[in-house]
């Protein structure tokens, strides 16, 4: 997709996600489509490090509990904006990124893994005892009632997820596109060769680690005034480091729009199975869905399809042979 | 011919239908009559509190099935709509919303736990709705929503009456217990817990000797039990989840942990589960308690809703006795239905001012709320496990076993003190 085009769909997702908010009043389908985009964002970030750099992070509740618990400081200390809780949600993860990539990325494989699980550990063992931001306690904050140009609060906490979706998903698809996206495959498909080819490989992991904790701290920085109660347990919640990595299997992860797909699909059908069938089931349906991917479609829904679309072109060629 | 027929007939159902339509729409009064109020709610089926959720939606159901028995409420039958909240708050919000624009239920009530009511209070809030709520600690403190009732009787200052009971036992035996020892897991209820004791200690004169807390997931307790051994306080006071209670007293047998007091905060000494896992371990403790099946406690329609609750409970695997939570989940909803009934109303506004200004009679006891929507006066109790030689469930049914020491109004026995005396 060439950038034209590409920012001709942004716009009007943007667009089609504004007008929703003139003519939709049902307040649950914002509430679920907001938990939707913010897996569109947990899983496009986790993307950046895991699906193109091949190093995998099981520490998605750190940066996006960092994210949360940096608005909630904010808004006890100043009752700052969203936007200034955004800002601060993301040069705080983000710093946080660069330090882990630091600290870890001369560690490999399951070595890192283990060591961005041991992160998300650590700051929740911190938040738990800091009782500015509620410790173990929790703490309750009182949501504004309405925003500037929309009805409802929620509402506009929906837009604002959107536009973090679609800014999230113009990152990955501009990094993709850029040097930094060649050189972040060099690093997953041979890092010793792409070290030896002259690729920088640390520092670009370090950009990985960053623009990744970036945008995981975005998703988390709204997350206060969409629940309005904010306990470590909540934000420390497994369920986004597994979510984060499996949108991303399911969707694909060697391109920008396979974290999109296994999101909408996944994010979707846990929302959908929340009201319908039974909660119990979401994560056996993620489960299933991921070994069911692993086994049939190890590349997602993109690889499949691109797989299905190499094989009907080679059978028009032979039939036209 | 036969074709002429066949449309004929098919014409005739159609217009049947349109009829039927036609009619519906003209008397909606009519068709409403029969509709069923909706109760609408998300309870913790599954995750960390899944067990009592399940208790409580038992409870729940039973309501339901007692009040349409009657004739539902306003000659209407009711109708539970829940969801499963997976004892996670991110979920609450989207669970209340779709009930209340989706399913159009026409009242909600809480989820079981402090972390699940929260996150549903701004949306009730919003649309100033009646929220009758289950056990969460001070939800209401920052709100101070009118619409808020909070069935679990903690009282006006929930985390300081919870706890306030313990020491006021403590303060009154001769001589008078001087030094105390806080312990609780890093975890919301026991923060609470060793907020509220911290002051209670303050206000009742007693020396903090020992104040920590320990990580939610530790299993071996006997080191922090040592430690508070060696402080040799008089009173040890411990807030913890249901499996570091049962680390806690274990852990104290071993290491012959003796103060004069031993107990307070210790959930899960309300179950089954541990009830007979620990059995005369228990003996001497002193913990709080909501309801026990002591001749005091014996209100109206609260044996009959055991008796009926516990033949479901086994079926449906959780806790037989069903003493802590069940209870109050049907209470709250029979304060709901004899608001409805009361105002003859849907009107929340209404039915909200009912509840808050009458006292209602429940399988509880009188319950009667406060400004707050706390319970007006606090009806924590404290009960000491007495006279258990062995692990039986059975005996746990019977009056005796948790006798209430406080308050005096409902005071089932005499507390056999210290603790060391108890414990034989």
């Amino acid at each position: 997709m060439g950038a034209r085009s590409f920012g001709a769909v942004a716009l009007a997702v943007v667009v089609a996600g504004l007008a929703v908010t003139r003519v939709l009043d049902n307040q649950y389908y914002y509430f679920a489509g907001y938990v939707v985009l913010q897996y569109v964002v947990l899983a496009t970030a986790w993307n950046i490090l895991g699906g193109y750099t091949g190093y995998v992070n099981f520490g998605t509740p750190a940066f996006f509990a960092l994210g949360a618990y940096t608005a909630v400081v904010l808004i006890q200390s100043l009752k700052a904006p969203l936007a200034i809780q955004l800002v601060a949600g993301a040069i705080i993860s983000g710093l946080l990124g660069l330090a882990l990539g630091y600290l870890t990325l001369r560690l490999r494989g399951v070595f890192f893994s283990i060591a961005t699980l041991a992160l998300a550990v650590v700051l929740q063992t911190m938040f738990i005892n800091w009782e500015y931001t509620g410790g173990a306690r929790g703490i309750t904050l009182v949501r504004p009632a309405s925003a500037p140009l929309f009805g409802n609060y929620v509402q506009f906490l929906f837009v604002v997820m959107l536009g973090l979706a679609v800014l999230a998903v113009a990152t990955a698809w501009w990094i993709e596109r850029s040097w930094i996206g060649r050189g972040l495959t060099a690093i997953r498909d041979n890092e010793e060769a792409a070290e030896c080819m002259g690729v920088p490989t640390l520092r670009l992991k370090l950009v990985a680690t960053t623009v990744s904790g970036v945008l995981m701290g975005l998703a988390g920085a709204p997350f206060p005034y969409y629940v309005t109660f904010v306990e470590p347990t909540s934000v420390f919640d497994l369920n986004y480091a597994v979510n984060s990595l499996a949108m991303p299997m399911i969707g694909g992860s060697t391109t920008w729009i396979g974290p999109v797909i296994g999101a909408v699909l996944l994010g979707t059908a846990q929302q959908i199975a929340t009201v319908t069938i039974s909660s119990a089931l979401n994560l056996l349906l993620v489960g299933l869905i991921l070994v069911a991917f692993v086994i049939l479609a190890p590349e997602g829904i993109v690889g499949l399809v691109q797989r299905l679309a190499r094989r009907s072109g080679e059978r028009t060629r032979r039939s036209g042979v | 011919m036969r074709r002429n027929r066949s449309r004929t007939r098919a014409w005739a159902v159609v217009s049947l239908l349109i009829g039927a339509l036609f009619a519906s729409s003209a008397w909606p009064g009519a068709a409403s009559a029969a509709d069923p109020i909706k109760i609408g709610f998300g309870m913790a089926l599954t995750g960390g509190l899944a067990a009592n959720g399940k208790a409580a939606l038992i409870a729940m159901q039973l309501w339901e099935a007692d009040v349409n028995k009657k004739g539902g409420l306003l000659g209407r039958p009711v109708q539970l709509v829940y969801y499963d909240d997976q004892t996670k708050g991110a979920t609450v919000p989207g669970i209340y919303t779709k009930l209340l624009d989706v399913d159009k239920v026409h009242f909600v009530v809480s989820g079981y736990g402090t972390n699940l009511i929260a996150p549903a209070m701004p949306i009730v809030m919003e649309r100033k709705l009646v929220f009758p709520a289950l056990f969460g600690l001070a939800n209401n403190e920052k709100h101070n929503y009118s619409g808020y009732f909070q069935i679990m009787p903690a009282g006006p200052r929930p985390a300081i009456d919870w706890t306030g009971t313990y020491l006021e036992v403590a303060a009154r035996q001769t001589p008078k217990p001087q030094t105390l020892a806080l312990v609780g897991a890093d975890a919301e209820y026991p923060h609470n817990a060793l907020a509220g004791i911290r002051e209670n200690a303050k206000r009742l004169g007693f020396k903090v000797v020992y104040d920590s807390t320990y990580p939610p997931n530790t299993v071996d307790f006997t080191p922090i039990v040592r430690v508070i051994k060696a402080q040799n306080p008089d009173v040890v006071f411990v807030a913890s989840y249901p499996p570091d209670s049962a680390g806690m007293v274990l852990a104290a047998h071993e290491v012959g942990l003796q103060p004069k007091m031993f107990g307070g905060g210790m959930v899960g000494l309300q179950f089954a589960a541990l009830l007979t896992k620990l059995g005369p371990k228990l003996n001497g403790i002193v913990n709080y308690d909501f309801w026990v099946p002591e001749p005091t406690l014996k209100f109206s329609g609260i044996e009959d809703f055991l008796k009926r609750y516990q033949a479901q409970a086994e079926k449906a695997g959780v806790d037989p006795l069903g003493h802590y939570l069940p209870p109050w989940a049907y209470a709250y909803l029979q304060v709901l239905g004899q608001a409805i009934e009361g105002t003859k109303s849907l009107d929340q506004q209404k039915v909200a001012d009912y509840v808050r200004t009458q006292e209602h009679d429940t399988i509880v006891g009188k319950v009667k709320f406060g400004a707050n929507g706390e319970w007006a006066t606090s009806r924590v109790l404290q009960v000491q496990f007495q006279g258990i030689e062995t692990t039986d469930i059975a005996q746990f049914h019977k009056a005796g076993k948790r006798v209430v020491v406080w308050p005096e109004q409902y005071k089932s026995g005499k507390l056999i003190y210290p603790y060391s005396s108890a414990m034989k």
